[in-house]
Order: structure tokens, then sequence, then C-alpha cells
């Protein structure tokens, strides 16, 4: 294996194999991704994979998520079939008071060309005929889907692949050092050398920033998803809370909770998601479900991506987000630009993580 | 609320737990015994042969008649049983959540003793998933249990002690076994009588041999056996899989226990020591569960976890139980070395390798 | 043995797929689940596990008690939403959507 190369990418989840991907569509060889574990094995291997838009707060970013959005399409053209379904994102309310609330929304979010529809009581009922008769409205917007995100990772490393990106699996990057022109990465594998290097660890990143001596304030969220047995398909959208994969199984929960890197499950989350499912569509009462998994959301501390150059460091990139399945193809494209160019077709400034004060070097 | 709040939970009421339920209850604990089944008695009651290396104060029996003496034993005590309950998994802070299916509601339990068994493993070969082919368990549930007879023409594949029993059971149905069909060199079953009765009966025994394939348009109609360079065709309804079996893990796993790894326990077994008793402290474990064994072996650890329990909780003094486990080990050593010596070293390696687990934090990412 | 035997029959997943994925480099059960959705079916891979586990070690050598067991996970057996659920339609942890939404005097922030 070499050991020299253009670019670095510490983590080969949804983000880092987005990035190598669209850096190998411009720039075939002198790229290498390392994997502590084997990607997926982190949180884009235990996630609800909604490619969400609509009712994302404050705007730009509800914005930036639309733009992300819209490249799926030709994203799966490009890479293959990862069963992206533009389903229409559906959010159910109960109560009058969250109606005023959805009123506002799609107020603001016309504006910057989100459609986002303020359904009736009938009018949800008729979209999706399986919700709880006693729902007080939704809202719908057709911008939002959902992928495979198994697929969606195994295609952009086979595409990135045939692109001539190399990855080096089960092999835990350890150390960082800064030479002049040139970063040393010392692996368990071994020692690589490169010009540009991107963070991309996900929910580790608090730890890889600590080897070039920054705070990449990343912290973990825990969240349930219950998984039924394959029912024959039945629900039309995808709706905040739950949805029905390709197969045929539905996928619930919406759960938070700080509990570090444990991923374990319990049955009071469990329990409670399955209450939130039959409250939605109580037909499900009947379906068994047949495992529960858990994930680490990477969650930076204002919510909001962390994306681009770490200032100070020449050639240094960092990549970590919560909502990285629909970030994902933006994401790699612009950090491309970045890499490749030095500026972006979107501005990310917003992303920048010195906006966070405590990111001074210690 | 259904809520249960109890000194001992035992889970699985199979040989082992109803030992242990019984070393409980008798001292005067409040136990709780939980199992899926509606029935006492776990695997063995659909086992109709004879049991050789039992503990020296029960007279060799039948598995079913051994089933029958340890309800007995507990008759007379107060325990509660949550039959046709199960275990579907934990509460944050450990609380056991089970299920009467109709809800699911929590046992708070003093200590618990994790005695679930084991399963049968598969063995995979073009077509073996055709209706027809079966574990040499699902056949033997089939004739003991149900009263059915599972076919007409048998291969077997797969030659341990349990193989050469459901032949024989087989056989007494009057299903016609073709043949045993057995990868290793020589017969792996260490009981002879069995395997000298398998002979008298004529059931071909094929050595170093294995399965091409198994053929049929919706079920198995016949199977291709390969034995060195000959291959041949035997037509048959029934093919009986036995690939060993290994402990049932699920609930050790939600809990956080470690495991080692023993070939001769049969596999991953969950990390206990002298006293079987898991790294999560109030957790012990018997029978199957703690590495698969011969049924007298089960007895006894069901026992030796049934003790340690009583000791921990205060039922029985430091003394009693020191003279009583040192006797359950040397009784658990003189049935376990005349079944399978292996399984005698591979248990106390487990047992030396508890501070030094394999597997283990099977949660932090 | 044959390419084309079912290892998990829950999934119909064949020993060649999951050997083509032992090739890119995946190494445990739970690499090569989440690549081909073996282990995924209803029995939650008590079936397969052991097979999956010998196909590793023969085709990478990997010994026995290297190859980690798969990733077990609640419920213990399969159950109704409806027996899991408890009717409550309070909720702690589990957030809707539009919770989230947030407002700043009076307008979507
Ligand atoms: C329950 C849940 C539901 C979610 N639902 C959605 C949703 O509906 N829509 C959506 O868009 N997003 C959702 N997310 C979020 C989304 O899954 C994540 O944002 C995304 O998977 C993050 O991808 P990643 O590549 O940054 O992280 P990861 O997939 O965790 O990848 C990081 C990689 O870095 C590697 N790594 C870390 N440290 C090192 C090191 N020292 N050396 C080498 N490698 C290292 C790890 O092994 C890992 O593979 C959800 C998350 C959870 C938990
Ligand atoms: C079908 C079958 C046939 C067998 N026949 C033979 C034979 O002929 N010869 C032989 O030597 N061995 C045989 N065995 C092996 C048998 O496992 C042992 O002989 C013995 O019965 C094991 O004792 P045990 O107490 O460890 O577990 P078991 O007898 O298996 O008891 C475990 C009990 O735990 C219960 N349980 C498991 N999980 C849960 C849960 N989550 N919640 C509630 N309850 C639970 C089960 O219902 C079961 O009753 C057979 C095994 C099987 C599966
Ligand atoms: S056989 Fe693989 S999941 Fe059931």
């Amino acid at each position: 294996m070499e050991t020299s190369y253009e670019t670095i990418i510490i983590g080969g989840g949804v983000v880092g194999s987005s990035i190598a991907y669209h850096l190998s569509e411009r720039n075939k060889g002198g790229i290498l991704v390392l994997d502590k574990k084997f990607p997926l094995s982190g949180t884009s291997g235990s996630t609800q994979a909604w490619v969400w838009v609509h009712n994302k707060t404050p705007s730009w970013y509800a914005e930036f998520s639309m733009y992300s959005a819209e490249l799926y399409p030709y994203l799966s053209k490009k890479i293959g079939d990862v069963e992206y379904k533009r389903t229409g994102g559906l959010s159910p309310f109960f109560n009058e008071a969250d109606r005023e609330k959805a009123l506002l929304l799609a107020k603001t979010y016309e504006s910057i060309g989100i459609k986002i529809k303020v359904l009736t009581r009938e009018e949800a009922l008729e979209k999706e005929p399986s919700l709880n008769p006693e729902v007080a409205g939704a809202t719908y917007s057709s911008i939002d889907g959902n992928v495979n995100p198994f697929r969606l990772v195994d295609r952009y490393m086979r595409a990135a692949k045939k692109n001539g990106v190399q990855y080096s699996t089960y092999n835990k990057v350890t150390e960082i050092q800064k030479l002049p022109g040139k970063f040393m990465v010392v692996s368990q594998k071994g020692t690589f050398q490169c010009k540009n290097l991107v963070l991309a660890g996900g929910t580790w990143s608090r730890e890889l920033g600590k080897m070039v001596d920054i705070t990449i304030p990343i912290n973990q969220l825990r969240g349930q998803i219950l998984v039924t047995e394959p029912l024959k398909p039945f629900l039309n959208y995808t709706i905040s809370g739950l949805r029905q994969a390709f197969n045929g199984e539905v996928l619930i929960g919406y759960s938070m909770e700080k509990e570090g890197f444990n991923r374990a499950t319990t049955l009071e989350v469990m329990q409670e998601t399955a209450n939130l499912a039959v409250h939605y569509v109580p037909s499900l009462r009947k379906a068994k479900v047949v495992r529960a998994f858990s994930g680490i959301r990477a969650m930076p501390e204002d919510g909001f991506p962390i994306l681009g150059r770490i200032p100070g460091v020449e050639n240094l990139f960092v990549a970590a987000t919560h909502s990285g399945v629909t970030l994902s193809p933006l994401i790699g494209t612009l950090m491309t630009e970045l890499i490749l160019d030095g500026d972006t077709s979107i501005p990310i400034d917003r992303y920048s993580i010195t906006r966070f004060n405590n990111m001074e070097t210690k | 609320m259904k809520a249960v709040e109890t000194d001992v939970l035992i889970i699985g009421a199979g040989p082992a737990g109803l030992a242990a339920a019984f070393e409980t209850a008798s001292r005067g604990l409040d136990v709780t015994v939980i199992d899926e089944s509606l029935s006492l008695g776990g695997q063995l009651i659909q086992q109709t042969q004879n049991l050789s290396s039992l503990p020296s104060d029960l007279s060799p029996m039948r598995g079913f008649e051994l089933a029958a003496h340890l309800i007995k034993q507990i008759e007379e005590y107060d325990i509660r049983y949550l039959l046709g309950h199960r275990v579907i998994g934990f509460y944050q802070d450990g609380t056991i959540g089970i299920t009467d299916e109709v809800d699911v509601f929590p046992v708070k339990t003093k200590k618990m003793i994790v005695a679930t068994g084991a399963a049968e493993n598969a063995v995979a070969f073009p077509k073996w998933t055709l209706p027809g082919v079966l574990t040499i368990g699902a056949a033997q549930t089939l004739i003991n249990r149900d009263f059915v007879k599972p076919g007409n023409d048998a291969v077997i594949v797969g030659s341990s002690d349990f193989a050469m029993d459901v032949a024989l059971q087989l056989s007494e149905v009057g299903v016609q076994v073709k043949g045993i069909v057995e990868k290793s060199t020589g017969v792996l079953s260490r009981n002879t009588e069995k395997v000298k009765q398998v002979n008298k009966i004529g059931i071909p025994i094929y050595v170093d041999s294995s399965i091409v394939e198994a053929r049929g348009m919706g079920a198995v109609e016949e199977i291709v056996i390969k034995q060195e360079d000959r291959v041949f065709t035997e037509k048959a309804d029934l093919v009986c899989i036995d690939g060993g079996r290994s402990p049932i893990l699920d609930i050790f796993y939600q809990l956080g226990t470690s495991f080692g790894f023993q070939k001769e326990l049969g596999g991953w077994v969950p990390q206990y020591n002298k006293d079987f008793q898991t790294d999560c402290k109030d957790v012990f474990l018997a029978g199957n569960a703690a590495g698969v064994s011969t049924q007298g072996a089960l007895v006894l650890t069901g026992r030796l976890a049934g003790m340690n329990v009583c000791e921990a909780l205060g039922a029985v003094s430091k003394e009693t139980a020191a003279v009583e486990k040192k006797g359950l080990w040397k009784e658990l050593e003189i049935v376990e070395t005349k079944y399978n010596l292996d399984i005698w070293h591979a248990r106390n390696r487990h047992v030396d390798n508890f501070t030094h687990p394999v597997l283990k934090d099977q949660f932090i990412s | 043995m044959d390419k084309s035997t079912i290892i998990c029959r829950c999934e119909e997943i064949s020993l060649e797929e999951i050997e083509k994925v032992i090739s890119n480099g995946a190494r445990t059960f739970d690499d090569i689940k989440r690549l081909t959705r073996c282990g995924m079916g209803p029995c939650q891979s008590k079936i397969c596990n052991c097979l999956v586990a010998a196909a590793i070690n023969e085709k990478t050598g990997t010994p026995f008690h290297e190859i980690p067991l798969p990733r077990m996970r609640m419920p213990i057996s399969p159950i109704k939403l409806d027996t899991l659920a408890t009717n409550s339609t309070t909720f702690s942890s589990v957030k809707s959507v539009l919770d989230e939404v947030e407002l700043e005097d009076g307008k979507v922030r």
C-alpha cells in the first residue's frame, strides 16, 4: 500500500465517503479513506435516513438541506440505485396550537422556495388514510423523502473505489503530526502522509480534533429506532417519526437521549416509541417489532453543520454534522470545491468552526 | 398493575432452572420462575432416552422422568410461576421487562438466575431450506411431544449422542433411517452403547462424508451424499441436521455481561466465575446457557447457581455454603469427566478466564 | 461448499454474496449484515449467525474466537406494537418534528 497521498479523509461514513467520491470525480487517485472499523459501523449504519427538509429551522438551514435533497436524483443516476424515494413528507399534529406554528412555517418558507402546505384533518387523512383519525392536520412538503443508508454508503464507496480511491479499514488513526506542507497520519497499520487532511469522524470528531489541538464541539445524542416485520406497502409518505422502507419494514423512532457513546436500547424508550407509532398510525398495532437499534448522533453544540477549513492549520478541513444523510451530496460537492478550488459555489461561512468562541487552540 | 417484586427470578424452567428453584425456594427465599412455554421442564419433557450420567442422589431415568422428579421436588414450595411469559428486554436501571402477550410489565428482583438453555445450530448445503429439512431437536419434538411422524425415509446429518438418540427414536416410530452422514473421520458420539444399538438395527453410518445437495420440488425428495470419491443418492422426505448446540445469549447480551469463547461448550459463553456468577454481580446462570453439557451436569449447575444465590442473600451461612459448593463441584467433576473430559476442561478454562473476557462492552461505540 | 448455497434463509442471501463483501473488507457479522441484509430477517440472525462465522473463518482464516458475535438487540423475541405500547400519548424523550421548529418573537427563527 502506498504511504503518500494528496488527500486523506479520516472517517468513511456517509460524510467521509461522499467527500471521497465527489473528490474522486475530479481527481482520480491520490485519495485515501481511513476508518477505525468498517464504514457503516458508525452513525451512518444506525439512522432513520430521511432526506428531510421541510421543517428544519432556521430558514437558511432548511434552504441548505433543500439544495442537498435536490442533488439526490442526479446522485442516484451517477452512483447507482440507493433506493432514494421522494415520497413527500408529512408531519402530523394533534392540536390547534401546532397549526398556528405550521402556518407560520409555511409562510416564512415560501420566500426561500420551500413549498409547505398545511393540511386540514380531511386533507391529511385523504393523503395518508392510515393516520389516526384524531389528527388535527399536518404539514406537507413534496421535497422530503428517504433513502437506504446502507446502499448509499456502499454505492459511494464503490464509485469512489472505481475512481481510484483507496480505503484502509479496521485502521484507527491514533496521531496526527503537522509538518511544513504536509501531515503525517499515524494509524494502527502504519504512517501515511498527505497534503490535505479531512476530519470526517462523525461522533468521534472531538477525539480527532484533539490530535491537532483544536476543539471540534460535537456531542453525542442517542436515538432509538424500532423496526417492524415487513408489511405490505401501506404508507404513502415519509411521516416524521416513521417511514416504510422498500422491503416493507416500518422504521419508527425519534428519541433524543444524552447517553454518551452508549449504544444500548432501553425498554422505556422502546415503549414510548411504540406509543408514538400506534398514536400516529393505529393500524400498526398488530405489527410485530423484530428489532430495536440505537445510533449516536454527531450533534454539533449549536445543532448546525461544522464545515470547511480549520483556520490556522493549512490544508486541514472538517466536516461533522447531524443530518449527514440528507446533507451528504451537498457536503461532498462543496468540500470538493473547497479543497480543489479554494472556494465554494454556495457559501458555507455560516458553518465555519470559527463561530464557536471556545475554538482557540489550546 | 401486574408488576412483580421478588428475591430470586429464575428465567427458564428446564432442568437447570428447576434445580435452582429447589435450592432457593427450599431455603425460604421468595422465588419467581418464568418460562415462555406453558409447562415446566424445558427441553427435557420430550426426551425419552435414558440418562446415564446423573448426580449420585438420582438413579438412572429417562429425560421426561427427570423433569417430573424436579417438578415434584418443588411442589410443596410457594413459588410464583409466570408460565407463558417471555422476557423481552430490560429497562434502563436493569429492571426486567416481561410480557404476557397483553402487556409488558416490570419484574424487580434481588438476584436472577438465567437458565435459558441452548439452541441448535444449522448446517448449510445446497437446498437445505427445502421443507422436510429439520434440526434433530425439531424432529424429536414432533415425535415425542406432538406425536407426529415427521416423515417416512430419513437421513441424519451429524453423529453426536443426540443424533444417535434421534435416530433410534425415529426408528421406533416407524421412520426408515437411511443413513447417518458424518463429515469427520469417525463417529462423534461417545456413547458406545447407543452407537452399537444404531448399528444393530442396520442404520449405516457414513463417515468422512458430506451432503452434496438436497433435491425436490417444493419439499425434499432425495439427498445426494458424497463419501470420498463415491457420490450416491438416497430417497428421503426427511433430513435431520445436527449442527451442535450453542448457549442462547440474548438475555446476557442485553444485560451487558462479557463473553468468552470455548468451542467445547458450544462457542461463545457468558463469562462466569466459580460461583456461576457473571460480571453483572446480581446475575447468575446455569444449565446449557453456561456451556452445553449433559443433563446431570445441567442439574448440578442449577444447584450451584441456586446455592450461591442463597449465600448472597444470606439464606445459608457462609460455612454451610462453602461445604455444599465444594460437594457440588466435586459431583460436577465426576459427572462431567465421565461424560466428556473435554467439556470439563473447557469449563475450568472458562472459569479461569473470568477476569480476562474476550468480548465486553458490546454497546459502547 | 457450493457458492449458491443459501446462508441466510430469512433474507435468502447466498454464500457467494457473503464472500463478495468479505473480499471487499467486511470482517464481522455486522459488517456483512449492513451490506447484504444477511441477519436482518425475522429470526434476527439466530439461524445464520454460526454459518456466517464459518464463512468468515473459511475465507479469511480468522479464528472463531476472534470473530465477534453479531450485536444482539431487544426485543428478545418479536412482540406486537400493541403489546409493547402503554397507550400513553405523552412523550419525554421521543419527539415530534414540529416540536423542534423554534419560534422567536412569534416568528419562525
Ligand atoms: C437515530 C438516528 C436517526 C437519524 N436520522 C436521520 C435522518 O432521518 N436523516 C438524516 O439526514 N440524518 C439522520 N441521522 C444523522 C445521520 O445518520 C448522521 O448525521 C450521519 O450518519 C453522520 O455520518 P458521518 O459520516 O459523519 O458519521 P459516521 O457514519 O459515524 O462515520 C464516522 C466514521 O469515522 C470513523 N472514525 C472515527 N474516529 C476515527 C479514527 N480515530 N480513525 C479512523 N476512523 C475513525 C468511524 O469508524 C466512522 O465510520 C440520524 C442519526 C441517528 C442516530
Ligand atoms: C428441541 C430440542 C431437543 C433436545 N433433545 C435432546 C436430547 O434428546 N438429548 C440431549 O442430550 N439433549 C437434548 N436437547 C438439549 C437440551 O437443551 C438439554 O438437554 C436440556 O434440556 C437443557 O437444559 P436447560 O435447563 O439448560 O435449558 P432448557 O431445557 O432449554 O430450558 C430453557 C427454558 O428457558 C425458556 N426460555 C428461554 N428464553 C426465554 C425467555 N426469553 N423468556 C422466558 N423463557 C425463556 C425456554 O422456554 C425453556 O423452557 C434438546 C434441545 C432441543 C432444543
Ligand atoms: S437466517 Fe439470517 S436472519 Fe434469519
